[in-house]
């Protein structure tokens, strides 16, 4: 019972991560009085770029041919880790939030070196940008999940999300500051808004597009695909450690039906609200986003603060 | 000021003056042109209209170069004019007048003429595989000749040296549905240290079709030189004829084309609004632009079979009636509250005012050495409209409030389109109200006069438009030069964007939203 969970658990994120890019999309074209396509689009994308042929430079390395495969294997290994329904059906050694932090960097790291590996201009310029923003990202990301391992005492994800689930209300504080400093680090990773519009067709304004424009085809499908599971994993984590009420810690049908279902509400209301942020709110420029990210930073160094006294 | 007054007050007194309908011409020597010029561009504060030549071998063995100036408020624009006989160089006024440099290069492109003293004599709009001695302008080049491809050298862009600088060619293919156009950036970092723009992709000839075409389809051609702007050159190139051709358009076509223009100034005005917003991520304000304007063509094509208003202006008036006058009223004032509505909830978007305000700021001495016009003149406080300064049409009889904003950067760009859709409503209001009865087209068209010159303008949506127009001795056209305010202002935009960074450049340029076409010609 526990490994066919374990098994459904690890497989929701890449099921479940075109659809919520297709929810995000849905919403947003509505609020911008256009139908929009459907939900399932993704996947037809997906299924499209998958029967495609592709073009690689012939000046591109290993790195570039690789990274596509990497990134893809890199948000399976971390969705295995982290609770979404059950927290028994984790492969625990994969749990450690610096460990989920680090796999995290090691994509956008060799993202990065596959944008500049090609030698065209906007791969490099989107290199550049990325690292500087996943470097000003990284402190936001550490300390608000820090500080929620505190109050847990534990830097397991599985153990935080049973320990935070019984904490009593009057002492949630610092878990809701430090869900701030995650979301806005969300944000950054996951290139939305304010620091990265995914729908821009403007090369010369593109932060992670522009490191993949490069690729086509099957690598393209995989680069995609990849940064859904992101996408998905970031909303899943926040919502697991910070709102982890609901999730099940057994592997009982009954208490994982209710989870399941709990877990796809609360997905949705993270997708939600990115979309109606992205409605409502123009981009930063450029030079503005580490005032942002520091403020990620400083929440979560209050958190950490307000947990130790 | 009258005519005489005008001659006496601007005109160095010892040349002779001939008068040729809105123009006052008179000859200046090769080594006078430069004082000359410089007293009217400088001491009586004239504007540059346009610059341009024609090439009179055939009659008179010469090559003639016009400086059209103009003044405010007063019917006649003063041209000096160059007569070169026996050389084919002409001396460059870029050192006094930095407005001139790329009509110079234009002229040295087209008609072969060779500048003297030009800091960067490089051929313009024609592609670098254009063979070196072709030139397309000269009378003995025929319209129809087949090129043969050059593969000469390439064309030099401006180097920048120095440790870490690095280039950026973006285009001339762009990720999305716009014209074709390359830049050339020199970064340090996100720096942009140099910008060099390189056009002439949609370069078509333009100007010589005009002197072999059919006189309708020159209308027609002239509705295409620029097709978002397709009423404002028409109107303008009609005006010049009309002044050749002696005749007037009726007192309900001057309010007619008041009319159209202004519904093509709203249209363009709403996509450029939705598209800043799209620009600086703000989709809402997207998608609302577009939608808007979608709502003008409607109105556009219902009035005149046209979504563009192209065929609707003609010599002497308008082919198009508008008869349901309470109609086009009360759907107008729908969109108008439409549009209000929109705009004050983006106008409530402090991180869209942040992103607007201080991005892409025009020094004012760099914008007036450039010859800035139009909706970016205006962003930084200059006067520039045709409509005030050299009234047409029906424009005299309405009362029109201009557009002003002092800061010169992409909020005051955006908000003088935002005002201006306001004003051009109140003057559509105004026109339908007062339109009088009436026929809409002088009916019979007289022949055009020999050795005639003209220039038409008119204020499009982007900035002024005009058109030299000049006749041969058996009264043909022999002559046409379609000046787009983009042709200035393509000039001003490296400068704009030196300094910011590399992300800011998109939402930069989409405030211009230039011609790339109404350049290129």
């Amino acid at each position: 019972m526990s490994i066919i969970l374990f098994i459904f658990q690890a497989l929701l994120i890449p099921g479940l991560s075109p659809l919520i890019v297709g929810i995000i999309r849905k919403i947003k074209a509505r609020f911008q009085n256009r139908q929009g396509a459907s939900i399932f689009q993704p996947y037809r994308d997906l299924w499209k770029l998958f029967h495609k042929d592709e073009v690689i430079s012939e000046t591109a390395s290993w790195i570039f041919r690789y990274t596509p495969y990497l990134l893809f294997a890199v948000t399976i290994v971390i969705s295995a880790g982290i609770p979404m329904i059950s927290t028994m059906a984790t492969f625990s050694p994969l749990g450690d939030f610096l460990l989920f932090v680090y796999l995290i960097a090691l994509g956008t790291f060799f993202l990065a070196l596959a944008g500049l590996d090609t030698g065209s201009v906007f791969g490099g310029t989107g290199s550049s940008r990325e690292m500087t923003v996943a470097a000003l990202t990284e402190g936001g990301l550490i300390f608000s999940l820090f500080s929620v391992a505190l109050l847990a005492k534990t830097a397991n994800i599985s153990e935080m999300v049973n320990a935070i689930s019984v904490v009593p209300f009057s002492m949630l504080a610092p878990v809701v500051i430090a869900f701030i400093a995650f979301y806005i680090a969300l944000l950054a990773e996951c290139a939305r808004y304010p620091f990265d519009n995914p729908a821009t067709h403007l090369e010369l304004t593109m932060i992670h597009e522009a490191m993949i424009l490069e690729y086509s085809g099957k690598r393209l499908a995989l680069v995609e695909w990849a940064a859904a599971n992101k996408l998905l994993i970031f909303i899943s984590l926040g919502t697991s450690i910070f709102f982890p009420w609901g999730i099940a810690q057994n592997v009982e049908i009954v208490p994982v039906a209710i989870a399941l279902i709990l877990f796809l509400i609360k997905i949705l209301v993270m997708a939600v609200s990115i979309a109606v942020l992205e409605s409502t709110i123009a981009k930063l420029r450029f030079f503005r986003l580490p005032d942002l990210l520091l403020t990620s930073l400083v929440l979560g160094m209050i958190a950490i603060i307000i947990t130790v006294i | 000021m009258n005519k005489q007054e005008l001659i006496e007050k601007y005109i160095p007194t010892q040349s002779s003056v001939e008068e040729k309908n809105n123009l006052l011409l008179f000859e200046v020597s090769v080594s006078e042109i430069e004082t000359v010029c410089q007293k009217l561009y400088f001491a009586d504060k004239m504007t540059l209209m346009t610059m341009t030549a024609i090439d009179e071998r055939k009659e008179n063995n010469s090559f003639k170069i016009f400086y059209v100036f103009g003044l405010p408020g007063e019917k006649f624009f003063l041209v000096p004019y160059l007569k070169l006989q026996n050389t084919e160089e002409f001396p460059s006024l870029v050192k006094v007048i930095h407005e001139t440099s790329w009509y110079e290069r234009e002229i040295m492109t087209m008609f072969g003429l060779q500048i003297v003293g030009h800091y960067y004599p490089e051929k313009v709009l024609l592609h670098e595989n254009w063979p070196a001695n072709v030139f397309p302008l000269r009378k003995d080049f025929p319209w129809n000749k087949k090129i043969e491809m050059a593969h000469e050298k390439s064309h030099r862009f401006k180097r920048v040296g120095g440790e870490g600088i690095y280039e950026v060619p973006v285009g001339p293919v762009h990720a999305g549905i716009i014209e074709p156009g390359h830049f050339r950036f020199s970064m340090l970092g996100e720096e942009i240290i140099n910008l060099e723009p390189l056009l002439g992709y949609t370069h078509k000839g333009s100007e010589k079709l005009f002197e072999v075409l059919p006189l309708e389809k020159k209308i027609a051609l002239s509705e295409r030189i620029s097709g978002d702007s397709s009423f404002g050159h028409s109107l303008a190139f009609c005006q010049s004829l009309e002044l050749i051709g002696d005749i007037s358009a009726p007192l309900r076509a001057k309010y007619l084309r008041v009319i159209f223009a202004e519904l093509e100034r709203i249209a363009n005005h709403f996509n450029d609004i939705g598209f800043i917003m799209l620009d600086a991520g703000f989709s809402f304000g997207g998608s609302n632009g577009a939608r808007l304007r979608e709502m003008i063509m409607q109105i556009n094509q219902r009035l005149t079979d046209s979504r563009f208003l192209r065929g609707v202006n003609t010599i002497g008036g308008v082919k198009k009636e508008i008869s349901d006058l309470m109609e086009i009223t009360s759907k107008l004032k729908e969109i108008e509250k439409d549009f209000k509505e929109f705009i004050n909830i983006a106008l409530d978007s402090s991180s869209l005012i942040n992103r607007l305000k201080g991005t892409g700021s025009m020094d004012s001495q760099i914008a007036k050495d450039h010859g800035v016009c139009g909706v970016s003149a205006k962003a930084l406080g200059i006067l520039s409209d045709a409509r005030i300064n050299f009234s047409y049409a029906a424009y005299s009889k309405l009362n029109l409030s201009i557009a002003i904003e002092k800061e010169g950067d992409v909020y005051a760009r955006f908000m003088v389109r935002v005002k201006e859709v306001s004003s051009s409503f109140s003057l559509i209001y105004q026109a339908l109200n007062e339109l009088p009865a009436g026929e809409i087209k002088t009916s019979s068209i007289s022949n055009f006069k020999k050795n005639s010159l003209a220039i038409g303008i008119a204020e499009g949506w982007r900035g002024s438009i005009v058109y030299f127009v000049a006749t041969d001795n058996e009264g043909k056209i022999s002559r046409v030069q379609a000046r787009d305010a983009s042709f200035l202002n393509w000039s001003v935009l490296p400068h704009v964007a030196v300094g910011s960074v590399l992300l800011d450049f998109p939402l930069i340029n989409k405030s211009f939203n230039l011609s790339y076409s109404g350049y290129d010609r």
